[in-house]
């Protein structure tokens, strides 16, 4: 009854909605990104985006923690909401919509400091803990999470960027769910890891599932293949076909879906 | 048809496998004619060539799965290229029992050479062979153009073969009551009867991959079907 497991283990129907945006149009200046766009982001999910470079994933993606307010010539509209409250609200403090909603990037970008200070960063200047000890346990826990624990706790102490390529980049999802998120947006977490890295970054985000709701950014379609369980794809500021990752996978229904999903020419 | 990969070996190994699955139906069609013609004319030779050939389109199969594997982990097709992959290793699973079943026609036909023939029957053979070898043409044919149109007039049309199928089994059951010397030859014959109605049932299943290639989904609706189970009451004191 294994299947039966792996289909259980793929409905992701029954679960609610944690962001939802509708009508989201972005310009860059004179250039329209993003245009009219409106997806249901659920909780305990992985959602990929897919599509092809300046297709707008990553500036929708942005949209989500409101990064793009720090590009100028950024115009946002529509309307985006995190569990029923609109994040573009002007009472919403923009620092702590991300420590709600954080952010991998590309590259590891860990801080020039210790391991530790790179986790506990967040923590201290949100104030979440309250004493040493309190931190020590979050920056230990986060690190657990984030499934880098067992190497580098002998070493705490050592710079962030002395660690390889893959353990930088669980360091920096140690250091965005170290502020306990409830969603976590990955712009092409592993296009800077080898295979085995990206190994272990894609089993990490599977184990974060239980608790967030990821949205990642990939390039890599077999990546959106193996760690989704909804997949948007996205071509030229539009947001062409949003569905189940298997249904995206084996009957797309766009054409356009389905050219760039088998690298058709389309 | 589709556009072509942005990669053009991909193109290439897709269209590599769907010939090999063309040759390998070029061949089964030929050797279920010939199989029934030897039957029909009482041509040794040509069953023996029958036999000997059913190597050759197992081989294909054997090849075709290969290919298949190959494309499945190199190039991990998505959508409409993984339901190539999969129509094709179907298809040729297909075509394979078909080939068996024209070699055991052929088996069977140097058999029943040696056999006082009952009445038209092995002309009624030939005849429905050659109709069910039409279907196949026509299912293999609507896999290359992707016509879901033709798949589902496959489909309906199968039920031809059936009451083809049906009326031998009566007028077989009716020479063995008339003499029972007959019912070695007609068991025979009525082998190869249900055999032939086999092959179009396969052409019913390439059929309904053609239209699981182009939609994505299986038809869904019953397809009609003639083929008595019970009730098949010989058409004895006429």
């Amino acid at each position: 009854m294994m299947d039966d497991m792996r289909l259980v283990e793929r409905d992701v129907t029954q679960l609610q909605a944690k962001i939802e945006a509708k009508g989201v149009q972005v310009h860059y200046g004179e250039k329209h990104a993003l245009k009219d766009v409106d997806v249901t982001i659920l909780d305990r999910t992985v959602t990929a985006f897919i599509g092809p470079s300046g297709c707008g994933k990553s500036t929708f993606l942005r949209c989500l923690n409101r990064m793009n307010d720090t590009v100028a010539s950024a115009r946002v509209s529509g309307k985006i909401t995190l569990d029923g409250q609109d994040i573009y609200d002007p009472r919403v403090d923009p620092v702590q919509l991300r420590a709600k909603v954080g952010m991998v990037f590309q590259k590891p970008n860990p801080f020039p400091k210790s391991i530790y200070d790179n986790v506990a960063y967040g923590p201290k200047i949100h104030g979440l803990a309250r004493g040493k000890a309190e931190l020590d346990a979050i920056v230990e826990s986060s690190l657990k999470k984030a499934a880098l624990w067992n190497e580098v706790k002998d070493r705490l102490d050592a710079s962030g960027t002395g660690l390889s390529g893959g353990q930088q980049q669980r360091l920096c999802i140690a250091r965005a769910i170290a502020t306990s998120p409830e969603v976590l947006l990955m712009d092409e977490p592993c296009s800077a890891l080898d295979p085995i890295a990206t190994a272990q970054v894609e089993e990490l985000i599977d184990e974060l599932r239980s608790q967030f709701s990821v949205v990642i950014v990939t390039h890599s379609m077999q990546q959106a293949a193996r760690v989704s369980q909804k997949t948007a794809f996205f071509h030229l500021g539009n947001l062409v076909e949003y569905g189940e990752t298997g249904q995206i996978f084996t009957t797309p229904k766009d054409p356009r879906t389905e050219a760039y999903i088998t690298g058709r020419i389309g | 048809m589709k556009e072509p990969h942005i990669l053009s070996a991909f193109d290439r190994d897709l269209e590599a496998v769907q010939a090999y699955v063309l040759r390998m139906g070029g061949l089964v069609e030929q050797a279920l004619l010939d199989a029934a013609e030897a039957l029909e004319t009482r041509d040794e030779a040509l069953a023996q060539k029958v036999q000997q050939g059913d190597k050759a389109i197992d081989a294909l199969e054997e090849q075709i799965n290969e290919e298949c594997a190959r494309l499945l982990a190199l190039r991990s097709p998505t959508a409409g290229d993984l339901r190539t992959v999969l129509s094709v290793m179907r298809i040729a699973a297909a075509l394979e029992r078909c080939g068996d079943y024209a070699k055991n026609l052929a088996k069977r036909s140097l058999l029943l050479s040696n056999m006082s023939p009952l009445g038209g029957t092995s002309a009624s053979i030939l005849r429905m062979a050659r109709t069910v070898v039409l279907r196949l043409k026509e299912a293999l044919d609507a896999y290359i153009a992707h016509d879901v149109a033709v798949a589902q007039d496959v489909r309906t049309r199968d039920k031809e073969v059936d009451q083809m199928y049906n009326s031998m089994f009566r007028e077989l059951l009716t020479h063995m009551m008339e003499d029972p010397r007959n019912i070695s030859a007609a068991m025979h014959l009525h082998f190869i009867a249900k055999n032939i109605e086999r092959v179009g049932d396969h052409a019913t299943s390439i059929a309904e991959q053609v239209i699981y290639l182009a939609t994505g989904a299986m038809p869904g609706d019953e397809r009609p079907k003639a083929e008595m189970l019970s009730g098949a009451e010989p058409a004895a004191g006429r």
